[in-house]
C-alpha cells in the first residue's frame, strides 16, 4: 500500500491554476524529495495533502483511505512555511500545546525526546518569538514529531538557513529517517542536500508532475563524464565534437559524455598535439539533471 | 511496515481539543486584561457619575436640564421590564457593554490560531472540524461568564464606594439572580456569532471585530427586554434555549465553512 495516493488532483486560485491534474505515489517508508520551481504547485499539493485545502478535483488517498479519514490524519505531522507557534509562549510551552492537540499519553516524555531528536533540549524555555530561523524550523520539526506520525509532510525546511544551520538541519533530518519509522514528504529548493537523505523523487513543473523516480533511477538515470582543462580550449573542443557526440562546456570544463575512458580522451588529444592539463571523471548530480529536465520541459 | 491506526472518536477529540483550549485560554493575558476591564469599569463608571450634578444649566437660556445618572447599584445590572426604552446614561453604560468585548475576546482568540499559523497543526491532525467550534463556544462561553461575574462583583463594589442604595424596588434578589443567569446564557448567541465570522474571516482580525460590532448592534436592543432585573425561570429558559439554538445552528454554520474553504 502506499502512503500517498494522488490521481488527477487540481487545484484552482480564482483564474489561476495551481494544479492541473498533478499525479503522485508515495510508498510507505519512502522518503520522497519533491521538487519544484517557485510556484510550480509544490505547498499547494502539500497542503492539499494535509486537508488545509479544499481541491476542486481528483482523488488523494492516505495509506489506501480518503485523505478526509480522521483516524489518517490524526497521524501526519506537518511543517508547511513556517512552524504553528505562538510566539509569545515558550518552546515548551508550543509544544505541550501541541500534545494536548494530539492527546498524548506521557506529554513531557514525548516533548523530551522530540527536542533532543532536533537538538533544542536545551532551548526550551526560550520564547518562541526571541529564537533564530534554523531553531524555529528545527522546533516546527520536532512539533510534527510529536504523536509518533505515520506521514511527516515538510515544506521547505531548508531554506533561509546558513550553513550550520543547514548541517544541523541535514543532521536531523537524517535521524528523523533513521529513528522514526514514517514516510517523509520533504521539498526543498537546495538539492544537494535533499539528494543525500531521499530515497524518491517527484518532479513537478506547471502543476503537473513531469517526473517520478526512485534513488536508483535517478542513479542510473545520471550519466558519467569525464571533465577536463589544455591551454588550448578552443582547439580542444573542436578536436573532442569530432569524435564524441556529446561535448560540453561547463564552468571551463570541457566535458565529455556517455561513458567515455578518460585515458583514450587524453590519448586522443595528444595524438593531436595538446596536452591535458587537468582531468577528472565524476556523475551529475541531482541539480543538474533537474536543470536539464526543465531545459527539456521549456 | 504498514501503518497503524488508532480509532479517533468524536469525544477523544473534542476532550483534547478542549484540553488545548482552556490551556490557551488561561495562559494568554487577554482574559486576564477582559476580566479586569470588566471589574474596574463598573467602579469607575458608578463613581465618577456620582461626582456628576444632577442637572445641567444652558449658559444662554439658563434652562435646566435633569441628568440621568445612577440612583440605585443595580442600574448598572440592567432595568425592569416594562420601562420604555431610552438612550440615557444608565441605559448605555450598564453590563450589556460587555456583550461587544465578549465579541472581542472571541475574534481574537480564533484569529490567534490563524495568524500564528498554528491552524495548520491543528486542522492537519483534524478532519472534523465540530470539535473544534464546540470546543471554542463552550470556552469562551467560560471566558464570558468569568467576565460578567467581575463585572457583577465590580458593580457591587462601585456601588458601595459611591454610597449607591442597594435597594430592590419592584424586583427581588432572585430576580437579579435570573437576570444575570439570562445575560450569562445569552452570552452563546454573542459568543456565536463571533465564532462564525471569527471562522469566515480568519487571520482578518479587524474584519471579524467589525462584523461581531455590527451583529451586536442588531441585537442590543433586545437584551434589555428579554433580561430585567425582574427577570424570572421563564427569562431564564429563554435565553438559555435562545443561546442554545444560537450556538448549534451557527456552529453547524462555522464548522460547513471550515469544511469547506482553505484554512491557510
Amino acid at each position: 500500500m502506499n502512503a500517498i495516493e494522488i490521481r488527477n488532483l487540481t487545484k484552482n486560485f480564482g483564474q489561476k491554476q495551481a494544479l492541473s491534474g498533478l499525479d503522485m505515489t508515495v510508498p510507505q517508508g519512502a522518503i520522497y524529495g519533491f521538487i519544484g520551481e517557485n510556484g510550480s504547485g509544490k505547498s499547494t499539493t502539500e497542503k492539499l495533502i494535509c486537508g488545509l485545502l479544499v481541491p476542486n478535483g481528483g482523488t488523494i488517498k492516505l495509506f489506501g483511505r480518503d485523505y478526509r479519514d480522521a483516524d489518517v490524519r490524526s497521524k501526519i505531522g506537518v511543517l508547511i512555511e513556517a512552524p504553528g507557534c505562538f510566539p509569545n509562549y515558550s518552546v515548551w510551552n508550543n509544544m505541550m500545546l501541541q500534545a494536548a492537540n494530539l492527546d498524548i499519553a506521557n506529554p513531557e516524555e514525548e516533548v523530551r525526546k522530540v527536542l533532543r531528536t532536533v537538538r533544542m533540549e536545551g532551548s526550551a524555555s526560550n520564547k518562541f518569538k526571541n529564537c533564530s530561523l534554523g531553531m524555529k524550523q528545527r522546533i516546527g520539526i520536532a512539533m510534527a514529531l510529536l504523536g509518533d506520525p505515520a506521514l511527516l509532510v515538510l515544506d521547505e525546511p531548508i531554506n533561509g538557513l546558513d550553513a550550520d544551520g543547514m548541517r544541523i538541519m541535514r543532521d536531523v533530518l537524517t535521524d528523523v529517517t533513521k529513528n522514526y519509522n514514517c514516510t517523509v514528504v520533504v521539498s526543498s529548493h537546495i538539492l544537494g542536500e535533499l539528494e543525500k537523505i531521499a530515497t524518491h523523487y517527484g518532479i513537478v513543473r506547471g502543476g503537473k508532475m513531469i517526473k517520478e523516480m526512485t534513488a536508483e533511477e535517478l542513479n542510473a538515470d545520471c550519466p558519467t563524464f569525464v571533465a577536463l582543462q589544455t591551454k588550448d580550449m578552443e582547439k580542444t573542443m573542436t578536436l573532442l565534437q569530432q569524435k564524441y557526440a556529446r561535448v560540453t562546456l561547463e564552468n571551463q570544463f570541457i566535458r565529455i559524455y556517455d561513458g567515455v575512458n578518460a585515458e583514450d580522451a587524453v590519448k586522443y588529444l595528444y595524438d593531436n598535439g595538446i596536452l591535458v592539463t587537468e582531468i577528472s571523471t565524476d556523475k551529475i548530480g541531482l541539480e543538474e539533471y533537474y536543470i536539464d529536465l526543465m531545459k527539456e520541459a521549456r | 511496515m504498514e501503518a497503524k491506526f488508532e480509532k479517533q472518536g468524536f469525544l477523544k477529540k473534542l476532550k483534547s481539543m478542549l484540553k488545548v483550549d482552556f490551556k490557551r485560554m488561561f495562559t494568554m493575558p487577554l482574559i486576564y486584561i477582559m476580566a479586569g476591564v470588566c471589574f474596574v469599569m463598573p467602579i469607575l463608571i458608578l463613581v465618577m457619575t456620582s461626582f456628576m450634578p444632577s442637572t445641567t444649566v444652558d449658559p444662554t437660556t439658563g434652562a435646566e436640564t435633569a441628568v440621568e445618572t445612577f440612583t440605585n447599584v443595580w442600574q448598572s445590572i440592567g432595568s425592569v421590564s416594562g420601562g420604555e426604552m431610552s438612550m440615557d446614561l444608565t441605559s448605555m453604560c450598564n453590563i450589556n457593554m460587555l456583550y461587544f468585548l465578549v465579541a472581542v475576546l472571541v475574534c481574537v482568540f480564533v484569529a490567534d490560531d490563524f495568524r500564528s499559523g498554528y491552524a495548520k497543526n491543528l486542522f492537519t491532525v483534524r478532519s472534523k472540524k465540530v470539535d473544534y467550534v464546540f470546543s471554542k463556544s463552550l470556552v469562551t462561553f467560560v471566558g464570558a461568564t468569568i467576565m460578567f461575574l467581575a463585572y457583577f462583583i465590580g458593580a457591587m463594589i462601585g456601588g458601595a464606594i459611591a454610597h449607591l442604595p442597594f435597594t430592590t424596588e419592584g424586583f427581588g434578589v432572585g430576580g437579579i439572580i435570573a437576570c444575570m443567569f439570562s445575560k450569562i446564557f445569552m452570552t452563546a448567541i454573542f459568543v456565536s456569532i463571533a465564532l462564525l465570522l471569527g471562522t469566515v474571516a480568519k487571520q482578518k482580525l479587524w474584519l471579524s471585530i467589525l462584523g461581531s460590532f455590527a451583529a451586536g448592534m442588531l441585537l442590543f436592543t433586545m437584551i434589555p427586554m428579554i433580561s430585567p432585573l425582574d427577570s424570572t425561570v421563564i427569562n431564564v429558559i429563554m435565553c438559555l434555549a435562545g443561546g442554545g439554538l444560537f450556538a448549534v445552528g451557527l456552529g453547524a454554520v462555522s464548522n460547513l465553512i471550515l469544511n469547506k474553504t482553505s484554512l491557510v
